[in-house]
């Protein structure tokens, strides 16, 4: 009877829970995609190679977003996005964050990409031997006139005492002629992408190079990182957690040297003018650069070396007043 | 009174800078995207000096890669007249040249002439080059038969005097064509400064992009407009007394 | 002084229809005659194969005795930068110079010399282009509606004149006037349409020079000929 009765009542009872539960879950399971945007810094290269991870290696997806990863440029500002509406996420150097806070823009810093800024000096150590700071009274200098290699080398003269009149600050393009002339003793380039594509050419004509990193000299200038807004962080905190969780975990993956080829492979496949011999040398020099040791927690913030940025551009009144740089660093990852 | 050129490029200015405020305001954006009234007017009084004399360096350069133009516009386009094989060469040459993008040829160019006051030059005279040999080429290859007829028939015609027929019979056309070419020489200088120089405005624009500062380029761009207003009110004005002076010999 | 035409053929570039199909005629000498037709008829046409403008065309065209041919038209202008009086003292040959004034002052000019081509009116625009040619040398004349937009009187006292100070020289006026073609012409070349056999026919014209009596019987049957034989 009681058997009956499990069978007349239970049975139906516990089918329906079960197919309830099955109901919760399969909504989960199948539930659109959120879709964001996420505007790169530049265009797809090395140094987005774990966004492009995360968004190949179905990342994203896995945490129920649909990420349209756009490549920057020269002309794209992701703040400026950010402020419109047309992305939700972007990807910033420090010094355009604190420009940008410093005129009102209400955006935070939610993971920092490059531990070390990629803006070195290339240079002929035979030709200009560079040992200590002070070598470089008496050289030209390359820097972008309104460019962060120009504030990052004002910082560096500044805190050695070397008068700008000690040196000879050279304007830079694109094109490096003139470093390659001997015209100019140190030439600015991103340690990760440009260096060995300009290394092979220097070793080709037979001449040795060596970098100048500036923060080896205690010029600690941020690069890139990524961005959202105020108001994205307090209404989608948890879209935000989900993005900066598969976002963080790419580039974990990406630099993981266990994933190296496919990571190269990636690189490739979405930039097919690099030759894979110059990505197979970016892809360590990257590595340095974003994870300084190998159980190092990537993304994160380092809120002294913000700090040391605001300094230096307030020093160089890039911004007018302090903008308390920390109160932007919102450290999603942990 | 203002001259129509400047009053017109005043109301294009202004009714642009009042979309981006409307825009600014409605969509309560921040100082970086898109400046207030107080950074614009700082930017203003700190940059006007310095910008003013960026632009007028850029527009000496421009007159004088415009100037070169024109002139080699004219000796091709008399050489591209003469025979059927010359002209086709040159317009297609010229078209085709033309079609490249600035930004492509100038690391060539800045090789070869570093990035001195020749490359800014080149560059200039470049983009407003070509549409004013195909316009001469045009205008000096088209027959005037009711006037050429008497000159062919009695063996007078000279190629001198071919060229002047065509030029005073089109001289309206000519004008304008040097006048339009002027802005191209004004873009043409602004573009090749973007790109390497490390004088004029251009240069500025780019500093100001680097560091997002729209206010720089909105002081920058108001002096730009306005200057090239005024040289081409002054193109016009010589324009009118070159018709004037042939319109009385 | 005579041009003769022997079997010419003729077809426009591009197109399929003959506009001139073993055309043969002849003007057999000196003194003011009329190419006269239908519209389209390809009078123009011909006359630029005479002037020599025009040379792909098969047949034979011979000139004798007229080393020097000059084909005028209405629509000529003169170039903007000068003056009538400062082209025509630039364009005429120093021999004459003298003959000048004379065409100024009977094709009624004085007023106009000091004017640009672009102020006169159309009639004296025609007989400032007219004069022009006349002061060159040459032994054919073409004059293709020369004096279009030209009042009756004066074009009257114009044709008499070319007729009175060029006696020696051959003109072929192109007008589509038949009773003034008829009165002022000698040989009146019709030009008939292609398919018409022969495609030209040569009439007399009553060649009026001003000092003999003008027969209106005369003139009459000579416009009914014309008329007919186009």
């Amino acid at each position: 009877m009681q058997r009956q009765l499990f069978h007349q009542i239970g049975l139906p009872t516990v089918g329906m829970i079960l197919i309830l539960s099955l109901a919760g879950c399969a909504p989960e399971a199948d539930k659109p995609l959120e879709e964001v945007n996420y505007r790169l810094k530049w265009l797809y290269n090395i140094s987005v190679v774990g966004d492009l991870y995360a968004l190949d290696s179905g990342l994203f997806a896995k945490h129920g977003l649909a990420v349209n990863v756009k490549p920057g440029g020269p002309e794209k500002d992701a703040i400026k996005e950010l402020e419109l509406g047309h992305a939700q996420f972007g990807v910033a150097s420090a010094d355009q964050v604190i420009r940008a806070v410093s005129k009102g823009s209400p955006i935070v810093v939610i993971a920092q990409l490059f531990q070390t800024n990629p803006m070195h000096w290339i240079f002929r150590p035979d030709k200009t031997p560079l040992k200590t700071p002070q070598d470089l009274k008496g050289k030209t200098i390359g820097i972008t006139h309104g460019g962060n290699d120009e504030t990052i080398m004002r910082a560096l003269l500044a805190k050695y005492g070397i008068q700008e009149s000690a040196v000879t600050l050279f304007s830079v393009r694109y094109d490096y002629t003139p470093f390659y002339q001997g015209k100019v003793d140190l030439w600015p380039l991103y340690r990760n992408a440009q260096a060995p594509i300009i290394g092979v050419k220097l070793q080709k004509a037979g001449e040795r190079f060596d970098l100048m990193d500036p923060s080896k000299m205690g010029i600690r200038f941020v690069a890139n990182s990524v961005v959202t807004t105020r108001k994205m962080l307090e209404e989608r905190r948890e879209t935000v957690h989900r993005f900066i969780k598969a976002l963080l975990q790419g580039w974990r993956e990406a630099l993981n040297p266990a994933n190296k080829e496919k990571a190269i492979a990636l690189v490739l496949k979405y930039n097919k003018e690099t030759p894979e011999e110059i990505v197979r040398q970016q892809l360590p020099a990257t590595r340095i650069l974003m994870m300084p040791s190998a159980d190092f927690e990537f993304g994160t913030i380092d809120a002294a070396a913000w700090q040391q940025t605001e300094e230096i551009m307030l020093a160089q009144k890039l911004i007018p007043v302090r903008v308390y740089v920390e109160k932007l660093l919102k450290p999603i990852g942990k | 009174m203002l001259h129509r050129r400047i009053y017109q490029f005043l109301m294009i200015y202004f009714t642009g800078f009042a979309a981006l405020m409307l825009v600014k305001y409605s969509l309560d954006l921040s100082d970086y995207v898109i400046p207030g009234f107080s950074e614009i007017w700082s930017a203003c009084r700190r940059y006007f000096g310095l910008y003013l004399l960026a632009v007028l360096n850029t527009l000496s350069i421009a007159i004088l890669g415009h100037v070169l133009s024109i002139c080699m516009a004219t000796v091709v386009g008399i050489i591209g007249r003469l025979t059927i094989w010359i002209g086709s060469f040159i317009r297609v040459a010229a078209y085709n040249i033309q079609a490249y993008p600035i930004v492509a040829v100038a690391p060539i160019i800045f090789i070869l002439l570093g990035d001195g006051l020749s490359s800014r030059l080149l560059i200039a005279a470049m983009i407003c080059y070509f549409p004013l040999l195909l316009s001469i080429i045009g205008i000096l290859s088209e027959p005037v038969s009711e006037i050429e007829h008497f000159f062919e028939s009695t063996h007078r015609m000279k190629w001198q005097l071919q060229v002047k027929i065509r030029a005073f019979e089109n001289i309206h056309k000519l004008m304008t064509v040097i006048v339009g070419s002027a802005t191209l020489a004004m873009v043409g200088t602004i573009v090749a400064e973007f790109i390497a120089a490390n004088a004029g405005i251009g240069y500025s624009i780019r500093i100001a992009l680097y560091q997002s500062d729209l206010a720089k380029i909105l002081v920058a761009l108001f002096l730009i407009g306005i200057c090239t207003s005024i040289y081409l009110v002054f193109l016009e004005w010589l324009g009118g007394i070159i018709k004037e002076r042939i319109g009385s010999i | 002084m005579r041009f003769e035409i022997n079997e010419l053929n003729y077809t426009y570039p591009g197109s399929v229809r003959n506009v001139f199909q073993q055309l043969s005629c002849q003007v057999t000498e000196p003194g003011f005659h009329a190419l006269f037709g239908p519209s389209g008829v390809g009078k123009t046409t011909l006359a630029k194969m005479i002037a020599g403008t025009i040379n792909e065309f098969s047949g034979e065209i011979r000139l004798h005795q007229m080393n020097h041919v000059l084909y005028t038209y209405n629509l000529e202008r003169l170039p903007g930068w000068s003056s009538v009086l400062d082209h025509l003292a630039q364009i005429t040959p120093a021999s004459n110079k003298q003959r000048m004034q004379e065409l100024v002052d009977s094709f009624g000019l004085e007023t106009c010399l000091n004017s640009r081509f672009v102020q006169l009116s159309l009639g004296q625009q025609n007989r400032t282009n007219l004069t022009r040619y006349l002061l060159q040398d040459f032994d054919l004349l073409i004059m293709d509606e020369s004096l279009a937009n030209v009042d009756e009187s004066t074009k009257e006292k114009i044709i008499l004149k070319i007729k009175a100070l060029y006696p020696e020289r051959c003109f072929l006026y192109i007008s589509h006037n038949v009773a003034e073609v008829s009165k002022f012409c000698k040989q009146i070349l019709v030009l008939r349409s292609h398919h018409k056999d022969p495609q030209a026919v040569l009439l007399q014209g009553q060649d009026f020079n001003g000092r003999q009596s003008l027969k209106v019987r005369d003139l009459e049957q000579c416009m009914l000929e014309i008329v007919n034989a186009a």
